[in-house]
């Protein structure tokens, strides 16, 4: 049965999750452009925060999704979820590659520079360099059993990387923003709150309908690859 | 445990290619630096410590998975596997032997790094050696966990760098900054959370490496 779970997931996945993206993420838009107040300190280039922290997120999600999967395919060796753990580092790669131009769009503005080697944005990078040299190592290992073992251990050891990105602003000096949980200097306005909240549901969700499909295309490339083989 | 760690450091004193082309591109990639950077003599004794493990984490990277591919080679990983022993105790033995022989690698290379930098290690030996052997079974630990996954690809050997490197991103930060602390005359007690951080990173993976070993060395 727990083999079966990521496939049932899944299902679910592909029809409640594209329902709430394309409903929540038009209404998010509208609410950066024309609701949320201007950022007194930071003005207009505040906005990208709406898309930036909620791409975050669903990155951190992904990866860490990527590492709990890694260990139940270790533990089972069933190929659901082996899909389940790549197609996860699939959406990582996206949103986490989103973080990384949104963020360096607003460092522009906000800092004069592209990228800076602050610690919140380093560890960030090693992060995505971690499981970019998964994606690469499913795409040179195609066609070896054992890829997906290997893979496997990579992605638990890229998930252990989250928690070091997320308190790298607690534990180093940093010049990254920290607006959640900083009882100093996050924000406090409801409508800015309620935008923020409402951006973290909509991306998820598109985020979430997008492991869903791919998932999904990874499994029927595995029947496929099953049933040419077996083809007289 | 002992026997594997014995077959391969003899098997490595017969033919000495691993340490040797460790030492030899080590020294390249410190000559290298000096002609593409340009540096004067002030600026290479400032950046001798970031020098120093440039080459030794580009050396170790391209060499490091030897000890296990020629095993896979030579058709005796199957042996290994199904020989009546811990798979994490095989990590161990192979963590082992990558440690002498990345040892070897910076015992001899360290007296060529020290003329070409200028810079004094004789005094500093002992606090030297400690963080030089922290930063190396990082490298080890994580080289010798990943080094079958690299020969299983089309890119065979240069897959591991490019799975290693961003893994050893954290440890070679602080080990780069643990020895130009020592070699400005810093003890070991007054390195601080980079020492932490170092000796984390080893116990870290090589927990993983022994326990994961038990999942990756299937033949």
């Amino acid at each position: 049965m727990t083999q079966r779970l990521p496939v049932t997931i899944e299902k679910w996945s592909l029809w409640l999750f594209p329902a709430a993206a394309t409903l929540l993420i038009p209404i998010a838009i509208l609410g950066v452009f024309f609701w949320v107040p201007t950022d007194a300190g930071l003005g207009l280039s505040q906005r990208i925060f709406y898309f930036h922290v909620p791409c975050a997120m669903a990155s951190f999600a992904s990866y860490a999704a990527a590492g709990l999967c890694g260990i139940a395919y270790l533990r089972s060796s069933a190929s659901e979820w082996d899909h389940a753990s790549n197609a996860a580092v699939g959406t990582g790669m996206l949103f986490g590659s989103l973080v990384l131009i949104t963020g360096s769009i607003w460092a522009r503005t906000a800092w004069g520079t592209w990228w800076t080697w602050d610690a919140r944005l380093t560890t960030f990078l090693i992060l995505w360099l971690v499981f970019a040299s998964y994606t690469i190592l499913r795409a040179l290992g195609r066609g070896n059993d054992m890829t997906p073992r290997y893979a496997a251990v990579l992605a638990i050891v890229g998930a252990m990387n989250i928690p070091l990105v997320m308190v790298a602003t607690k534990l180093w000096r940093t010049i990254h923003p920290q607006v959640i949980g900083n009882p100093k200097g996050g924000i406090d306005d409801p409508r800015m709150l309620a935008t923020l909240g409402l951006g973290m549901v909509a991306i998820l969700s598109l985020c979430v309908w997008f492991w869903a499909l791919r998932s999904r295309i990874l499994r029927v490339e595995e029947k496929l690859a099953v049933l040419e083989t077996s083809r007289p | 445990m002992g026997a594997i760690v014995w077959k391969d450091l003899l098997s490595e004193l017969r033919s000495r290619d691993t340490v040797m082309s460790l030492f030899v591109l080590g020294v390249l990639v410190l000559v290298i630096f000096q002609f593409a950077l340009n540096l004067t003599p002030t600026e290479t004794r400032r950046l001798a410590p970031g020098m120093l493990w440039t080459a030794i984490v580009i050396s170790s990277s391209l060499a490091i998975g030897r000890t296990l591919i020629s095993e896979r080679e030579a058709g005796c990983l199957g042996a290994l596997v199904i020989a009546p022993i811990d798979r994490g105790s095989i990590f161990i033995a192979k963590l082992v032997v990558n440690l002498v022989l990345l040892s070897v690698f910076e015992i001899t290379l360290l007296p060529v790094f020290a003329l070409m930098s200028d810079v004094s290690i004789l005094a500093v030996w002992p606090q030297l050696a400690v963080v030089m052997f922290a930063g190396t079974l990082g490298l080890a630990a994580v080289g010798t966990l990943f080094a079958l996954a690299a020969a299983g690809t089309r890119a065979r050997e240069t897959m591991l760098p490019l799975i290693a490197l961003p893994l050893e991103i954290p440890l070679v930060l602080a080990a780069v900054q643990c020895t130009e602390a020592v070699l400005a005359g810093a003890s070991l007690t007054a390195l601080g959370a980079w020492a932490n951080l170092l000796f984390a990173f080893d116990a870290l993976f090589v927990a993983v490496g022994w326990l994961a070993f038990e999942f990756v060395a299937v033949e």
